[in-house]
């Protein structure tokens, strides 16, 4: 091989290589290649009722990744959003059935169940905030305890079934008007594009990067810490709620099994979206995308006729190339 | 803005003990506007520990911190921060995965002006801009602003967070073994950073075990051994013999 | 460095935390510690507690407790339906030594050995609502006719989508487990009445939804898309009703899709009304918690002999449709 040649497969490997390591750019491939194949196997997928079924499954999953992405960008964890989305739908369903039954005006009664579900969830982010800031717990151990407390107490409350009675129009607003999308769905986009400025563009963003990167730094440098951490744990409880109404508006009612282990699909969106568990690393743009693609290989398996138990394989398997990428991302910057 | 030979940062009888352990027993220093302080002697621990009572890090177990004669007492290293002492820690003082003057201004953004200023959004041309000719003033090669800082070799990061110390500071600048793990090359452009720093008039407290580079930048002396300051003189009076002996205690002190 | 304060609201923060957390944790062991009373004791080992189906249960097996005077341990995973979560709950129910116990198991084979090790304790085993694979060591089985519930589900879909010989009809089937006895009961009869007298009925697919109503509705969300031409849905309990019903409401397709549901949970009987459930067909877990707890009580004061035991009992299932009355809905609602 001349030394010409050789030098130019070097550059060919290398932008190969950073090419792979972009991982949103993976994303989309991996992505399309899924839309590829379940269309080869039942060309019905390529089509906006499906997407639509896609879209109407990924408001939940991207909001409590949403919080997630800025939890695990700061070094944390936060395992007790899906136990926190079945308890504020829970609460906000016993709300908006007591205000039914005394005739109040249905928009009315969704506002106020909205701001009760926000409520109950931001709540359960600041317990995390506090055992994990003050009481110097272990973000996993932390709200691992809030997962069970929040979990059993929902149980407890509805006496394990769903609590409907509500507003007949809640359901109603799942239904999609604007091609594919429906309201609670415009909402979740809308939110999360502002968030994910927050996260790219603003203080709060680089304050969150800044601590799961070097948190002595972020303190010697003057940040509060323990109170921009509180924010963090508070804004991931308060999409769960907002999760946990999204929910009841798709049911007509709040089931308190609603969001059961959501926590697993929010961490697996946030680490195929190439965000690092040690922190510091994270883009708003994978999260979203590796919401979206959990949420198509749910729809594309049904619509193949494959029991959507293969999922869980299907995601083990975009994980494990995930964590791939990061390292062949840290060798390419090496190189 | 204090003249050139006012006491700007003093600390008198300071200790810290950790539960039983003792760090620092009745230490006592000071550095003056325009000169270089070394700090040499002992273990890491203790010295780091000084370091950290002297920033704010930590709150020492009993004795007082005097800014320009006036009694402080640092609840956070926020507080020294904002009193105009910056602190170059050892390894440790930079956000590894974010950019060069994402580091340079970390807890001092600049935002952009108006409603989206006000909610947090930043001025990241502004900051990039400003960074690169901060830093560039100081007189370091410094790399593009907006690359992660665990891209940049060892003295390209400590350029960039002695930048960060030098272009915040107004009155006293701590650096905890800024020169370590440089090449000589590096080292010495460390060392010219320092010279310039005191031309300024700011005060410089420089933390180091390599001994040349102490008698080649600093004023005076302070020699800590066994958590006590043995020594305290002006650099003139050491050589590289007499300062190892000191440090080691076959020189005795009173 | 905090202040005094500050750190004191975190303590009292902390100990709330914890405290919520304990609290939950003596309620659930407060039940075994009846166990040291004289009276007889019976365990009452079920699915999930969550389940409303199995509220109903204990409503009824309390009431009989009550009246016999016997204490009554009851026993589930909080919301998980699952031999995993199951067998050691068991274990541990056993150790409390109960002098009887019904069990609904999760699990035909897997909870098979957790018999064994009952009645080789010498304590009698009655199994209600679904039953392990050998019955050669329980006592009963009791059960509400799940395969005729099936059969029921099968006739109430034919004159939902008004079948005619000759036509094609597609239906699909929700479930929540491809083993709970239940369900398979259930799925069977439906087939097996569809074979004989519907065979213009097609199950063009089936999916299961772990007693998640949202699942089952993304199931159901998804299928409508598949199949433009469905004419019904058959979901098998009360979790896949729920999901269905918000699926078919939130589509607009209420009243043109028949859907047959299963379990009288309070907001699926109300949607009867609402025209969006075709049919729900209810058990009456009441009933068959009162005759587990009657028949041991019976066993054991009666010297431990099968004389008044029928090994098999079926309580039949109740279709609930709007023509129902108001009273008889109010009757078979589970109660929450």
């Amino acid at each position: 091989m001349t030394p010409t040649a050789s030098w130019t497969f070097k550059v060919f490997v290398k932008k190969l290589r950073m090419l792979l390591a972009n991982q949103q750019f993976l994303l989309l491939v991996v992505l399309l290649a899924m839309i590829g194949f379940f269309t080869a196997l039942n060309p019905i997928f390529f089509s906006s009722a499906v997407f639509g079924n896609i879209l109407l499954d990924w408001g939940p999953v991207v909001l409590i990744a949403v919080g997630e992405t800025f939890v695990v960008i700061s070094g944390g964890i936060d395992l007790s959003v899906g136990a926190n989305v079945g308890l504020s739908g829970v609460v906000a369903a016993y709300a908006m059935e007591a205000m039914t039954n005394s005739h109040q005006g249905q928009n009315f009664t969704i506002f106020i169940g909205l701001l009760v579900a926000t409520g109950v969830g931001t709540f359960i982010g600041l317990i995390n905030a506090l055992l994990i800031t003050k009481a110097r717990i272990v973000p996993f151990i932390a709200t691992l305890a809030t997962l069970g407390a929040a979990g059993g107490m929902s149980i407890v409350f509805t006496g394990g079934g769903p609590i409907a009675g509500g507003p007949d129009k809640a359901i109603t607003l799942s239904v999609p008007w604007l091609g594919p999308l429906s309201t609670p769905g415009i909402v979740v986009i809308i939110l999360v594009t502002v968030i994910g400025l927050f996260l790219h563009k603003a203080r709060f963003g680089r304050y969150t990067y800044a601590i799961g990167s070097n948190s002595f730094a972020a303190r010697i440098a003057g940040i509060n810490v323990q109170l921009h951490l509180t924010k963090v744990y508070a804004l991931s409880g308060l999409l769960a709620g907002l999760a946990g109404m999204y929910f009841y508006l798709r049911l007509g009612s709040g089931a308190p099994t609603s969001g059961a282990g959501g926590e697993l699909d929010a961490i697996a969106a946030v680490v195929i979206g190439g965000a690092s568990l040690s922190g510091g690393i994270g883009r708003m743009s994978g999260t979203i995308l590796g919401a979206f693609i959990l949420t198509t290989v749910t729809s594309g398996l049904i619509i193949i006729g494959v029991a959507p138990d293969w999922k869980q394989v299907v995601v083990a398997v975009l994980i494990a190339a995930a964590v791939l990428v990061q390292g062949l991302r840290s060798s390419a910057r090496d190189i | 803005m204090a003249k050139i030979g006012d006491i700007l940062l003093e600390v008198k009888n300071i200790s810290k003990s950790y539960g039983s352990v003792v760090a620092l027993t009745d230490v006592n220093m000071n550095v003056r506007a325009g000169e270089v302080v070394g700090l040499v002697g002992d273990n890491g621990a203790v010295k780091s520990t000084l370091v950290k009572v002297l920033s704010g890090a930590y709150q020492p177990t009993s004795g007082s911190i005097f800014l320009d004669g006036i009694e402080r007492h640092w609840a956070s290293p926020h507080e020294a921060i904002d009193a105009g002492i910056e602190t170059l820690y050892q390894d440790s003082g930079l956000a590894p995965h974010l950019s060069v003057s994402a580091n340079v201004f970390l807890g001092r953004e600049k935002t952009v002006p108006g409603l989206l200023g006000r909610m947090g959004f930043l001025s990241q041309k502004y900051m990039d801009m400003t960074a690169h000719a901060d830093l560039d003033r100081v007189g370091i090669a410094v790399p593009p602003s907006s690359r992660s800082v665990s891209r940049l070799s060892g003295g390209q990061r400590q350029a960039v967070a002695i930048g960060r110390a030098v272009s915040w500071a107004s009155k006293v600048i701590i650096l905890d073994e800024p020169t370590n793990h440089l090449g000589a090359r590096q080292a010495g452009e460390v060392l010219a950073v320092i010279k310039a720093v005191k031309a300024r008039g700011l005060g410089v407290i420089f933390i180091s075990h390599t001994l040349p580079h102490v008698l080649q930048v600093t004023d005076r002396i302070v020699v800590l051994r066994l958590g006590k300051a043995v020594c305290n003189a002006p650099t003139s009076e050491f050589d590289a013999d007499r300062l190892l002996g000191t440090i080691t205690g076959l020189i005795e002190t009173t | 460095m905090l202040s005094p304060r500050k750190t004191r609201k975190a303590r009292i923060a902390a100990l709330f935390a914890i405290g919520t957390i304990s609290l939950l944790v003596v309620a659930g062991l407060a039940a075994p510690a009846q166990a040291a009373t004289k009276k007889l004791t019976i365990a009452f080992v079920m699915g999930a507690e969550a389940d409303p189906f199995f509220k109903a249960m204990k409503v009824g097996a309390e009431a009989e407790a009550a009246a016999k005077g016997v204490s009554l341990i009851w026993q589930g995973d909080p919301s998980e339906y699952s031999p995993a979560t199951q067998i050691p709950i068991v274990d541990q129910v056993l150790a409390q030594k109960p002098d009887g116990l019904v069990l609904i198991p999760t699990d035909p084979t897997a909870l098979q050995n957790s018999v064994a090790k009952a009645v080789a304790a010498n304590i009698p085993v009655i199994n209600v609502d679904t039953h392990v694979g050998d019955l050669t060591n329980v006592l009963s089985f009791i059960t509400g006719d799940n395969a005729d519930g099936g059969r029921k589900a099968a006739d109430a879909m034919a004159k939902a989508i008004k079948y005619k010989r000759g036509t094609k009809y597609q239906v699909v089937v929700g479930l929540t487990s491809a083993t709970a006895t239940t369900n398979v009961a259930r799925l069977q009869g439906f087939q097996t009445r569809i074979k004989s007298s519907y065979p213009g009925i097609k199950i063009v697919d089936k999916a299961y939804s772990q007693s998640q109503p949202a699942k089952a509705n993304t199931n159901v969300s998804n299928w409508l898309t598949k199949y433009p031409k469905l004419n019904g849905i058959f979901a098998i309990d009360g979790t896949n009703a729920s999901g269905a019903a918000s699926a078919l409401q939130a589509k607009g397709l209420t009243g043109k899709i028949a859907l047959i549901g299963y379990d009288a949970y309070k907001t699926n009987v109300d949607l009867i009304k609402k025209g969006v459930f075709t049919a729900l067909i209810a058990q009456n877990p009441a009933a068959e918690a009162k005759l587990a707890i009657d028949y041991l009580v019976t066993y054991l004061t009666n010297g431990r002999s099968k004389a008044d035991i029928k090994a098999l009992v079926t309580i039949p299932n109740v279709v609930l449709s709007k023509t129902t009355s108001a009273l008889d809905l109010k009757k078979y609602t589970y109660v929450q």
